[in-house]
């Protein structure tokens, strides 16, 4: 179910093609029906190029992209994130992952998600290591 | 409703160890570690070992079963344990249990204990929505206040406080003593919340409404800590290290129509139950009201402390804002209350501080010592069906 | 994508509205962990599903009763048309920089921390604390301050413990913007709700707990009748209600429709603290019903100040949805006896 994580090991890049149904289906399964998430009329009169990502999505991108890496059985302890630029549809985010610390049965993954504007998430996760 | 057989629960066993962690505002431990290092220092304070124990007792409410408490401590078997309800109301009956067990010949050296992050953790002062959804009578009868709106502790004691004024002509400032006198003494206690921090009644009558008529500076602050107590035969007590201090009386009582904090619906709303609890302890030690050098009388609110003094037999009804006044609850005064600060001043631990507060006044070493303590009460939680105890040298 | 720097020489916000903010800051903070709300359905599996389809989250162990830690603010989300309710701490924050000229708002950091998995069936409980307000500070967008909030979901245990499974740090800048046009931002949830109208549906409704001893007492709050238990035998009336005669023992009981007049036998004024679905301060009475029986409710439309003992009441009623009305209490003149 998992694998064992060192400090150094890199993660695969995952690219995550982005289209309106991305942005809208995600929004709308995390509960959140602020309309600049499925409204681009909206969305560019409030100065946006288009509707984007929110913050729920970029959370739980986060979470696929290292469990997928580290094994569907590693428990996922935390998510700590800085919010950058904006995920627009028919853009590509782009991960990519190195893991920076194993501590305690607990290891850290420092994780980016880019886009073409530049990182749109860095920060880290937590996850327990199997002993 | 008097036992007349010559059978008496009276001086045959003694607390003999008592315990606590810091109390504080976050623990940052566990529950059950906190517990453990209670149990560990009252067994230390009275030279004994986890292998001398054989039986534990709790609350209900307590979150560390006693078989995860024994595991921790390397307790090898246990004959006896058991568990009291109704939230502080249990703190006393923790010791009548064991008391009961020890005096039977049911178990030897029986420790009872309460931990909690009250303050850190689940705070008993919010709005409790999981109390109005038991699956259970006591859900059913939340049912009754709950869903109207009237679901915290303060505002369930503010019901009865407000008909109490209005009963006996009493004021907020006769429930502003009691904080006063218990802060005093808090004042003397490095252990206490309020160690240096006494307060006027000015000041009482100046803090921020709660629940009318309860002010802020009627309520006890939420608590993490633990407090373990070591109760065995009178017997062994004597070969310990401190003087022992005799269970003279142990009692639990539950009044007619009792609700949990709600007893709204008979013609006195006040606590009757604690009446029981009264007759009971002067019945069993053969002793009253008089004969208590002090007390120590469950204060997570003020207006039951008046109610209490009135419930014992220590004036008569309404009589309390008389009984209290110029400074008889004090130290030095009449009837010293609370000498560690109660649990509006040392800490909220379930009236289970209160109980080691009563021991050291026992052993003559409090930080606020009474002369020539013979004989003292204490109570547990109120507005419940409670219990409560008469200690003595 | 925001960068602090260093405070110039001259002062980045006028000394007044900068003492405002932090005193405002100050009390907020003091509220602590305020707002506090339920989810709207407990952890469930169509929920998860949708979530899973979405992402593309294929891990077995969410169709096996666990649910993806980082889906927990989805379950406290407020849904579409919810509002902050006006106790939120964020939302009072962001109302004062936004009245002190600090219209802007972007997310900048989130860092979410999980005790453990949920499970299927589960019931939620969120609550807010103001964690920080820190600035000036001058940024790549404009001059702001950063505003910290604090969640934290618990998990009600049967015994009344609360079991905190989850916590989250959400961090934004509120800022005056330096440019005319505005990058596109991702406000939370609290800043922008109050454009939404209408009925406010995440409202939590506390739902009293029925058998069949007490049933009886809410079919008739429904039907605009205050019921009260009856003994069959020997004609005592009842309450609370309960299965067997207090005074005769019979189990054979039926219920009168009461008059609904009463008198204050007591009240309570709470102000402290949060009362879920509830707005401060609430007023509380125990009625002594004209029957001989007596209740507690909510005395509506009436101050503080007016309430007394022995103030005669009459009995209203709340209709919440289809499952539930509520007995309240209107004042009916002024207490027996008194000048008022």
């Amino acid at each position: 179910m998992s694998r064992t994580i060192a400090v150094g090991d890199q993660l695969p890049t995952w690219e995550l093609p982005l289209t309106p149904t991305t942005v809208v289906s995600t929004a709308i399964a995390t509960r959140d029906f602020q309309d600049v998430h499925h409204d681009r009329d909206i969305a560019q009169a409030a100065g946006s190029k288009d509707i984007f990502v929110n913050i729920l999505t970029s959370n739980a991108l986060v979470e696929k992209y290292v469990t997928d890496w580290a094994g569907h059985g590693a428990n996922l302890r935390g998510i700590a994130i800085r919010l950058g630029a904006p995920a627009y549809p028919y853009d590509t985010l782009s991960f990519t992952g190195t893991v920076a610390a194993v501590d305690d049965g607990v290891a850290t993954i420092e994780v980016t998600g880019a886009v073409s504007l530049g990182a749109h998430v860095t920060g880290t996760v937590r996850i327990e290591v199997p002993a | 409703m008097t036992g007349d057989t010559g059978r008496t629960l009276s001086r045959q066993t003694a607390i003999v160890g008592i315990g606590a962690t810091e109390f504080s505002k976050e623990s940052g431990r566990s529950e059950l570690q906190l517990s453990v290092e209670a149990a560990r220092a009252a067994l230390a304070d009275c030279g004994l070992t986890p292998a001398d124990v054989d039986g534990l007792t709790t609350f209900t409410m307590d979150t560390s079963s006693e078989i995860a408490l024994a595991r921790e401590l390397g307790i090898p078997e246990l004959r006896f344990f058991s568990r009291i309800n109704y939230g502080g109301g249990a703190a006393c009956a923790t010791v009548q249990q064991a008391a009961m067990a020890v005096a039977t010949g049911v178990a030897d050296v029986v420790v009872c204990y309460r931990g909690f992050n009250e303050r850190s953790g689940s705070r008993f002062g919010q709005f409790s929505v999981a109390a109005a959804t038991q699956v259970n009578t006591n859900g059913l009868d939340n049912a009754w206040t709950y869903p109207m709106g009237l679901g915290t502790p303060a505002a369930t004691v503010a019901m009865q406080a407000r008909r109490y004024l209005h009963e006996y002509g009493a004021t907020s400032e006769d429930f502003g003593r009691v904080a006063v006198a218990d802060r005093r003494h808090a004042a003397t206690n490095p252990n206490a919340f309020f160690y240096g921090k006494p307060i006027t009644l000015e000041d009482h009558q100046a803090s921020r409404m709660i629940a009318e008529p309860l002010h802020l500076l009627d309520c006890c602050q939420e608590s993490d800590g633990a407090v373990a107590l070591v109760v065995t035969s009178a017997d062994r007590a004597r070969d310990l290290p401190h003087p022992p201090a005799y269970v003279v009386a142990a009692a639990q009582g539950s009044g007619r129509d009792q609700f949990v904090m709600t007893s709204y619906y008979r013609d006195d709303i006040g606590i009757p139950e604690m009446g029981v609890v009264g007759r009971e302890l002067w019945r069993q030690s053969g002793l009253g009201p008089d004969d208590m050098a002090m007390g120590v009388l469950y204060d997570h609110f003020t207006p039951y402390v008046l109610m209490q003094l009135e419930e014992l037999g220590f004036c008569g009804p309404g009589e309390a804002k008389d009984f209290i006044a110029d400074g008889a609850i004090e130290i030095g005064g009449r009837l010293p209350l609370n000498t560690h600060g109660g649990q509006l001043g040392e800490a909220y631990i379930h009236g289970m501080n209160g109980i080691a507060e009563g021991v050291r006044q026992v052993r003559g070493t409090s930080v606020n010592q009474v002369p020539d303590v013979q004989h003292l009460v204490v109570t547990a939680g109120t507005g419940v069906p409670t219990s409560g105890l008469v200690l003595g040298r | 994508m925001s960068h602090p720097t260093s405070a110039t020489a001259e002062p980045l916000v006028d000394p007044a509205v900068h003492e405002q903010v932090m005193a405002e800051a100050e009390r907020i903070k003091a509220l602590g962990e305020a707002s506090e709300r339920l989810a709207r359905d407990p952890v469930n599996q169509p929920t998860i599903s949708n979530w899973l389809e979405a992402m593309g989250n294929d891990n077995p162990r969410f169709r096996q009763g666990e649910a993806p830690p980082s889906m927990v603010q989805v379950w406290t989300m407020y849904g579409l048309g919810g509002k902050a309710p006006a106790d939120d701490p964020l939302h009072a924050m962001m109302n004062v920089l936004t009245d002190t000229g600090f219209t802007a708002v972007l997310g900048t950091n989130c860092e979410q921390s999980y005790e453990r998995y949920l499970r299927v069936g589960e019931q939620l409980r969120v609550t807010t604390a103001l964690d920080s307000v820190v600035g000036p500070k001058k940024t790549a967008m404009g001059v702001g301050y950063f505003v910290t909030s604090r969640s934290t979901w618990y998990v009600d245990h049967e015994d009344g413990s609360a079991e905190q499974v989850a916590s989250m740090l959400f961090r934004v800048l509120k800022f005056v913007p330096t440019r005319a046009v505005q990058p596109p931002v991702d406000p939370p949830e609290a800043s922008v709700a109050d454009a939404a109208d209408g009925p406010d549906a995440s409202r939590f409704v506390l739902r009293p707990m029925k058998n069949r001893d007490t049933e009886f007492f809410w079919e008739g709050t429904a039907a605009g009748e205050l019921r009260v238990q009856r003994c069959n035998a020997c004609g005592v009336l009842r309450h609370p209600p309960g299965p067997a005669c207090p005074s005769c023992g019979a189990l054979d009981r039926g219920h009168v429709a009461a008059s609904g007049r009463g008198t204050v036998f007591s009240y309570v004024v709470h102000r402290h603290p949060p009362v879920p679905g509830r707005e401060l301060p609430i007023l509380l009475v125990l009625v002594d019903l004209d029957e001989g029986v007596r209740m507690v409710g909510e005395l509506v439309d009436t101050e503080p100040t007016e309430v007394e003992i022995g103030m005669p009441v009459q009995v209203d009623f709340r209709r919440v949805d289809d499952d539930l009305t509520l007995p309240v209490w209107r004042r009916t003149g002024p207490a027996e006896g008194s000048r008022a």
